[in-house]
């Protein structure tokens, strides 16, 4: 049986409590990487900033006096904390069930209570496709305009697969038409690691609907979109034309790329 | 607590009869009309405090308008009627509002009418959807609650008003005398917003109320214990992520919307 320590990326990749929304954004960009662990001065893990926590740049950067607060407002205020962890000797399904129930990506991995590394849903969902997970060498998962899709009738495990060897973190889902009816994430994918995965499923057994957001909107509104209504991903749309093949995706880390842009808002 | 003398100071029993029988004309109207219109501000407290109503007067609070929910689609209905009541309409509120509010007006009574329509949208947001239907003549006892305590700037006059109605209703988790504190938990457990001003009030009618010679200590434990367990009950609910990513930037970011007022 595997267990945690099997699936886990070793070692931690972290940022101080101090470092500024902006400096967070270039270091998840340039790691290809969706969180930090923030550390403290002795290098004792003290909480995680994601790229979904990131977002809140964009959402409540309404006007120019809260985003003057946002743009120094620090990594240590932001994060979570405290961080939730697992032993690194722990089963797959122990994790999973924290990830589940804690409505959680990500967990701290501890051997003897020292951290050691850390394992999230893209883990799980490597370990279901019986595939190595890629590192993100590409820059698929910030592009906008490449989409991953399937049918509805795509089995379960090949979505799993695909999404793995693509480095994706879900696939968008059409009928016939290029019309999207639902997405896959990783979050969907979870139970599977706990009951095993049944090859009869199809992705339309699994996925969750659709978020859509019209190509004018503002980041802002995405970013709000994606917070209020907790999707990580959006499905980019002409509004004018709702039925047409989407346009794109974006995604919490498109924002914080954009965030990590030299002479964005967020690196002044 | 603010200054603003509005709605505060002594009006004889005759001045506050006017508006009473006005507000009885009114809903008399609508009743008959078919016409959704559930009554807000003083005089909804007034209604809804048989006991306690008698503390408005006492502790120096006047009523200066009055104020309704309804809903957008029967507007033209209202309209109609208030026109039939001898109303003039200040049709630019309704137009600069987008349709969201509407003020009606018999200067010459000193009568002046207030609608909202679909919510109440101050500092922060409080929707009618639904609810104007739970109970009669006023909106239900926990949106009038939310009604004093989603201002910033709470006046002595917001105090009394939510005083006296923590006073009358018990807490619980169902409308009609009751205030249904379930329904602000859940409110305040979507908006963190909603929750720090909220809260931030209700602390603040517990601190206040205690300064009242008006209220014997009887009635000041009461207001204490209302307000524990309301307070209690909304921390129990449990908070969405975005709430939580919210209440992580906490007050650095300013959590509500400026009033602006139209007079």
């Amino acid at each position: 049986m595997k267990i945690v320590r099997d699936l886990m990326h070793p070692g931690l990749l972290t940022c101080r409590p101090d470092a500024t929304l902006g400096q967070v954004s270039v270091m998840l960009t340039q790691h290809h990487v969706h969180a930090l662990v923030v550390a403290d001065r002795d290098g004792r893990p003290i909480g995680i900033i994601s790229d979904y926590d990131l977002l809140a740049g964009e959402w409540l950067s309404a006007d120019s006096q809260s985003l003057t607060t946002m743009r120094h407002l620090t990594a240590g205020e932001l994060m979570s904390s405290p961080i939730d962890t697992v032993e690194a000797s722990l089963s797959l399904g122990a994790a999973t069930q924290q990830l589940i129930e804690k409505d959680i990506n990500r967990l701290l991995v501890t051997d003897q209570g020292a951290p050691v590394g850390v394992i999230s849903i893209s883990d799980f969902v490597a370990s279901i496709a019986g595939e190595e997970k890629l590192l993100r060498s590409t820059v698929a998962d910030v592009m906008s305009d490449a989409i991953l899709v399937c049918r509805e009738k795509t089995p379960l495990l090949s979505a799993a697969r695909t999404m793995t060897q693509a480095g994706w973190r879900s696939v968008l889902v059409v009928d016939a038409k290029g019309t999207p009816v639902g997405v896959v994430s990783g979050k969907d994918l979870l139970p599977c690691v706990q009951d095993g995965v049944d090859e009869k499923l199809t992705v339309r057994d699994i996925m969750h609907s659709v978020l859509t957001i019209d190509m004018h909107a503002q980041l802002r509104e995405a970013a709000d979109l994606m917070i209020q209504k907790h999707y990580h991903r959006l499905v980019v749309v002409d509004k004018d034309d709702q039925h047409a093949f989407p346009l794109g995706i974006i995604s919490s880390f498109d924002i914080v790329a954009e965030m990590a842009r030299p002479g964005s808002t967020w690196q002044k | 607590m603010t200054s603003s003398s509005i709605g505060m100071g002594d009006q004889d029993r005759l001045e506050r009869e006017k508006f009473e029988n006005e507000l009885k004309r009114i809903l008399n109207a609508s009743d008959a009309a078919g016409i959704i219109m559930r009554v807000i501000g003083s005089l909804a407290f007034q209604k809804h405090c048989q006991k306690y109503g008698y503390l408005q007067a006492a502790m120096g609070r006047a009523y200066t308008d009055i104020d309704f929910a309804a809903y957008h689609r029967q507007s033209k209905e209202i309209q109609a009627m208030m026109a039939g009541l001898g109303y003039h309409e200040n049709r630019e509120v309704f137009i600069v509002s987008e349709g969201n509010r509407a003020i009606f007006e018999r200067p010459e009574a000193g009568l002046h009418i207030d609608i909202f329509y679909e919510k109440l949208d101050f500092c922060h947001a409080i929707y009618w959807k639904g609810r104007l239907e739970v109970d009669h003549p006023s909106i239900p006892l926990a949106e009038m609650l939310l009604e004093k305590m989603q201002i910033v700037q709470i006046n002595e006059k917001d105090i009394i008003d939510t005083i006296m109605l923590l006073l009358e209703h018990p807490l619980g988790d169902e409308d009609h005398e009751t205030i249904n504190i379930k329904k602000i938990a859940e409110l305040c457990s979507q908006d963190w917003g909603l929750w720090r001003t909220t809260t931030m009030n209700l602390g603040k009618v517990r601190q206040l109320a205690q300064g009242y010679e008006q209220l014997s200590s009887e009635e000041k434990g009461i207001i204490d214990s209302q307000v524990a367990a309301a307070l209690n009950r909304i921390e129990q609910e449990p908070n969405p992520l975005a709430w939580r990513l919210r209440a992580r930037v906490g007050d650095r970011v300013k959590w509500y919307k400026d009033v602006d007022d139209v007079q």
